[in-house]
């Protein structure tokens, strides 16, 4: 398609691109404006590595048109950490050992980021539904889940 | 422009009107990277005439643009339409619920699309408006022309709402599906049933297992031979042995072969009805 300027608000920051809409929003972040954090798995919308919130919803950035972003608030992993400290969530996936080759940890941290905003008190199989669209192949889930139930106590203390 | 925005229905049929008919219609568009993409696009996602959830006259109106997320969630459509809620919340994962759209699920034309399946099994109509804003209504399974082929037409016609007529006391609905995970897997089998009960009677059925043929579709026969029958376990077996008769299934690379997935029909056919007829009847459900 030819290029448009789309804007939109990327972590916080109102931001103007000059882009092909048919691009998807995960290319976008990563080739245009230099956030790799969140990852290309399948690029089919099966692993949920590039999972970012789109105005507060978990989406897959790799079924997003940029086109469909306009006008929207698209918040990325980059935008957890405060001064080169890590988030809340971040920490808990640190401290539970939710973390292997970290290829589905930006993914996974969104979507606890997503439930925790919806429902800040998740069970144990609120949490699992939450994950239940991001994979992680070294199968450490259950620290992931663990790490999730703990993000929930801290944000409740 | 290649790729516009639509902010309300109007808007997307003037688009529509001076670009067909190049321009095709996209709502979550989850499945578009999936396919070639589209020269030109009209994204109706974010339109909020096409959000609404509302009771009117005994009708269940349900807006095309609401994602499966939101179906899945609402206290309205679990009370009145339980299958298709319990439908909505099988459909991919929690992001491609966030984003896709019953209107999608249906366009999509997948042959066992778990909301449509549903909507099928509830009896749901598709309002549609041309690009002329003529209004059409047509039963959901009609909507269908071929394996993952729509009958609309949608760089001409916009589906604006379905309209399911709400379950009322003594009627039931359920949803069930079957897949190697369960999460984000196609399903294997799913079925869907609506089920009045008049005094331990079954008095009316709508009975659909998917992918049987490319569009959801009843299994008549079986809803025949199950009409006038009673609520109870013998019923249930009859059920089972009808639908996996009826079902004339094809085996599948992507899915399982045929043998199995007759199998699963009667199964998951007698597994709906045991819960919708459950739900009829008042019941109490178990975990």
């Amino acid at each position: 398609m030819k290029k448009e300027i789309i804007k939109f608000i990327l972590n916080g920051e109102q931001v103007e691109v000059y882009v092909d809409p048919a691009k998807s929003l995960l290319h976008l972040l990563r080739n245009d404006f230099g956030l790799t954090g969140s990852k290309e798995g399948c690029g089919q919308g099966e692993c949920g590595a590039c999972t970012v919130l789109l105005d507060d919803l978990a989406v897959n950035s790799c079924l997003i048109p940029a086109g469909k972003v306009s006008g929207c608030s698209v918040v990325t992993i980059e935008a957890l950490s405060r001064d080169g400290k890590p988030d809340f969530v971040q920490e808990s996936f640190v401290e539970k050992g939710a973390v292997q080759c970290g290829f589905c940890s930006p993914g996974m941290i969104m979507s606890a980021h997503a439930l925790l905003k919806q429902n800040p008190r998740p069970d144990a199989m609120e949490v699992r539904t939450a994950i239940s669209g991001n994979l992680c192949r070294c199968t450490g889930y259950k620290q992931i889940e663990e790490a999730i139930l703990l993000s929930a106590e801290k944000l409740n203390k | 422009m290649s790729y516009l925005k639509a902010e309300s229905i109007g808007q997307a049929l003037t688009l529509l009107k001076e670009s067909a008919p190049e321009s095709r219609l996209i709502a979550g568009g989850t499945d578009l990277f999936l396919q070639e993409f589209p020269e030109r696009l009209i994204d109706i996602g974010s339109i909020e005439e096409l959000k609404w959830i509302e009771e009117k006259e005994g009708f269940l109106e349900v807006g095309a643009g609401v994602t499966h997320t939101i179906a899945g969630g609402s206290d309205l459509i679990s009370d009145k339409a339980t299958a298709l809620a319990e439908a909505c919340l099988q459909v991919g994962s929690p992001q491609v619920r966030n984003i896709g759209t019953l209107g999608g699920n249906v366009m999509n034309a997948a042959p066992a699309a778990d909301a449509a399946v549903a909507l099928v099994a509830l009896g749901a109509v598709a309002v549609l408006m041309d690009k002329d804003k003529n209004i059409r209504r047509v039963n959901v399974d009609q909507l269908y022309a071929g394996y993952n082929c729509s009958a609309v037409d949608c760089s001409s016609e916009l589906l604006l709402k379905f309209m399911i007529e709400s379950c009322k006391s003594g009627e039931g609905s359920a949803f069930v599906r079957f897949a190697a995970r369960r999460a984000l897997a196609l399903p294997m089998v799913n079925a869907a049933v609506r089920v009045k009960i008049k005094n331990g009677i079954i008095s009316e059925i709508y009975l659909v297992a998917a992918p049987v043929k490319p569009a959801p579709t009843r299994l008549l026969k079986t809803e025949e031979l199950l009409l006038g029958k009673s609520a109870c376990e013998e019923t249930w077996l009859k059920a089972e042995k009808s639908a996996a008769g009826e079902a004339e299934v094809r085996g599948s690379l992507l899915r399982c072969s045929a043998d199995y997935r007759k199998h699963l029909v009667g199964i998951l056919v007698s597994r709906a009805i045991q819960v919708a007829a459950l739900r009829a009847i008042g019941g109490k459900e178990e975990g």
